[in-house]
């Protein structure tokens, strides 16, 4: 073997591709050959560099993965469903909710922009301008307003128990909608939106029509789905399975009356 | 629906599935929702897999299929690697007792040879994630990607001389301070 053969196989001699005659002729030219053994070690440092560059999956993408195949394999082998009926309208609607989230989050490289006139274009645009430093009280007058006109859902939740507490609420106007918007940090710097306002959930890029939603936009997960006429927005940073547990919790809650 | 057996055969391999994603997409989000999409649809097509078969390459190969007809999208790389600031504390590798391999490189900068591999063509950055990085032999890497064990080793030698090139100054500290 020269060393011109050997360095045309000296990617296969690394790797452990050569046949045994092959590698038999290598190993002897490598023996009796400097320049050659020196490029063998290059070549073996370099795949000591190239292994040692392996990104590990972070928690968030295991957690939100293995969420979205549980939720995946309750769907397909789903049980009958025991507990109060309104509860288990809500189960079921979150079941459908994290599965939509793992087909949503894999479509939105493909989907079209919103709407810009829509709500969900003015609750992306209202999420992403305002409110990052935190919201301070709205006026009475406007406390009154909008709970003239959302009732209870117009309160600010407690969401103490998922480690956020609360950074101020505002009255918003989101493309002519009156909505109660609150904001919400945990201590790791994650951040929490909840939008609520009278109407109809928008229409949702790839939207199946259901009557819940999940939209992800890079690492902004948000969740949606409406109730009493009123619909809810939760949008945050934080990771998407206890986004999802909020979303549960609030979803329960509106259901049943009962504000946060 | 086998829930267990499908995440005993798939979950180890989810540290592979998500670097291969990130080194195809080159950013965080892409790469945790094309790695998501991946586990949703080899669940849906569990049934098919043969038991004791080579899951790794299983997932690796509906990634790579999803990639190419979902994701890329005409969009040939080079990818950039978290550039523009936006160093993700989460990609830092996690502290554990190095080998002998591991001892030799630790004090190289994993970032530029994390770059100079997202510099590379897109299948000859494939091939080296498959082989170089993950250990898949070159048969494997061929049926991931559906193409000849030739051509994966053509690509793989092409992208080696055009690494060793960008990384040899690093190689050149390897060789004098270590060795």
């Amino acid at each position: 073997m020269t060393c011109e053969d050997f360095q045309l196989r000296l990617t296969a001699y690394s790797l452990g591709e050569l046949d045994q005659d092959e590698l038999q002729a290598a190993r002897g030219h490598v023996a009796g050959c400097d320049d050659c053994a020196s490029r063998a070690l290059l070549d073996r440092q370099l795949t000591a560099l190239l292994r040692a560059s392996v990104v590990p999956a972070p928690a968030e993408t295991r957690a939100a993965v293995l969420t979205a195949v549980r939720a995946e394999a309750r769907g397909t082998t789903a049980a009958p469903a025991r507990g109060p009926a309104r509860r288990r309208h809500w189960v079921a609607l979150a079941a459908a909710l994290l599965a939509a989230a793992a087909v949503v989050a894999a479509a939105l490289l493909v989907v079209p922009a919103p709407n810009p006139a829509s709500p969900l274009a003015a609750a992306w645009h209202s999420y992403h301008t305002q409110g990052k430093n935190g919201l301070g009280t709205p006026s009475e007058a406007e406390a009154d307003r909008l709970f003239a006109v959302l009732g209870p859902a117009s309160r600010t939740p407690d969401l103490a128990a998922f480690g956020l507490r609360k950074d101020g609420w505002a009255a918003r106007d989101l493309a002519g909608h009156l909505a109660a918007v609150a904001e919400y940090r945990d201590g790791e710097g994650g951040r929490v939106t909840l939008m609520r306002w009278r109407g109809d959930l928008p229409p949702m890029p790839n939207g199946s029509g259901d009557e819940l939603a999940a939209y992800r936009w890079g690492r902004h997960t948000s969740y949606w789905w409406r109730d009493d006429g009123v619909v809810w927005c939760l949008v945050g940073t934080i990771d998407q399975e206890r986004l999802y547990r909020i979303a549960e919790h609030l979803g329960g809650e509106s259901e049943a009356g009962e504000p946060g | 629906m086998d829930l267990e057996g499908f995440e005993a055969a798939t979950v180890p391999h989810m540290n592979v599935l998500y670097d291969a994603a990130v080194r195809l997409a080159g950013d965080h989000a892409t790469a945790q929702d094309l790695t998501q999409e991946t586990y949703l649809r080899a669940l849906r097509s569990f049934d098919t897999f043969q038991p004791g078969s080579n899951s790794r390459a299983w997932l690796l190969r509906i990634q790579y299929n999803l990639f190419c007809t979902q994701y890329r999208r005409g969009r040939r790389m080079p990818v950039m690697w978290l550039d523009e600031g936006e160093a993700d504390p989460s990609l830092d590798l996690p502290s554990h007792e190095p080998g002998p391999e591991e001892q030799i490189v630790r004090e190289l900068d994993r970032e530029a040879v994390r770059r100079a591999i997202a510099r590379l063509p897109e299948d000859f950055r494939m091939a080296v994630t498959l082989v170089d990085i993950h250990g898949l032999s070159c048969a494997e890497a061929a049926t991931v990607m559906g193409v000849p064990r030739g051509t994966i080793l053509s690509r793989l030698h092409r992208a080696r001389r055009r690494l060793e090139a960008i990384l040899m100054p690093e190689l050149g500290r390897v060789q004098a301070d270590d060795l």
